[in-house]
């Protein structure tokens, strides 16, 4: 028995180990922080195989070089570092209690009973990559899915209905956040900026984009650059149902 | 139990090696360390004889 203590042992350090990457890989994937991650990453494995091979010199120079970059890395992400700790202890473990359906269900009745009030609406629905920057840039909500919140959020003349609501895992994170317009030269000049930055937002991420027209009343849903317009009831549930998985979220 | 496994699989599979990688590395290092000090040790002992 005592022969494999040191092989037990050794699983258990590399299980820490591996959650420890795990956890600030999947905390850094969608945000900025990953190109940075990305370049630690790389300069630590060039100094373990110079050191390895022997290349004292070069090694002595990505020595200085990893050094200076934690240092770069803690100062430039502190906020995202502070946030990421404070998730840790505000985990929602309540997340599985709401079923995908039901949360399908209250952004379908949503967006249709916008759109039988004419009433523009823009709904992200954050997928793998993280909306944090697009979050931050609006008012953090943090409520369950609910379509007459939904509804409320949208109501014209109201301090929260500028910009657009991302929906993350089985909350509402945030209202009035600021996506990026598409810079498509062959989007129809008849779109409005909500279409537009839904269009924006669903080309630099994976998340999908619901829109309500104003004007029309139609219901639109940008995913990966491309517009699906005059959607009802049937095929949106079809459309969220085969693309949104928020028990499946690896993040949050 | 099949989700676990291939939800996030690649970030999963980047974990483990950067995780191996680094208990490999670290686990020569205090190697390196003790023997340095065993041999300090002794030559300090080898000294005080002297």
């Amino acid at each position: 028995m005592n022969n494999y203590i040191p092989l037990i042992k050794m699983i258990i350090e590399i299980g820490m180990l591996w959650f420890f990457y795990y956890v600030i890989l999947l905390f850094a994937r969608g945000t900025r922080g990953v190109y940075v991650l990305r370049g630690v990453i790389l300069i630590a494995l060039v100094f373990i195989v110079t050191k390895q091979l022997g290349f004292e010199r070069i090694n002595w120079i990505f020595t200085k070089i990893f050094a200076l970059s934690i240092l770069a890395f803690l100062i430039i992400f502190q906020q995202e570092i502070r946030r990421g700790l404070a998730n840790i202890g505000q985990r929602r473990w309540s997340r599985f209690l709401l079923k995908e359906s039901e949360i399908i269900n209250e952004i379908t009745t949503a967006c249709l009973l916008l759109s039988k009030k004419k009433i523009g609406a823009l709904i992200a629905i954050e997928r793998e990559t993280r909306l944090e920057n697009y979050i931050e840039s609006g008012i953090d909500i943090d409520a369950k899915v609910n379509s007459e919140l939904l509804v409320t959020i949208f109501m014209p003349n109201t301090p929260l209905h500028d910009g657009g609501i991302i929906i993350a895992g089985e909350r509402i994170a945030a209202s009035g956040c600021l996506f990026p317009l598409t810079q498509n030269p062959k989007i129809s000049t008849m779109l409005g900026t909500r279409h537009r930055a839904a269009l924006g937002l669903s080309e630099e991420t994976d998340a999908i984009a619901v829109i309500v027209s104003e004007e029309t009343g139609g219901i639109s849903v940008a995913i990966g650059g491309r517009l699906t317009h005059d959607l009802d009831r049937e095929s949106l549930e079809r459309v969220l149902c085969n693309l949104y998985r928020p028990d499946k979220k690896g993040g949050k | 139990m099949n989700n676990w496994i291939t939800n996030n699989f690649w970030i999963k599979i980047l974990s483990l090696v950067l995780a191996i990688v680094t208990w490999f590395y670290v686990n020569e290092e205090l190697i390196k360390e003790k023997n340095m000090t065993k041999q300090l040790y002794k030559s300090s002992i080898v000294n005080q004889i002297r």
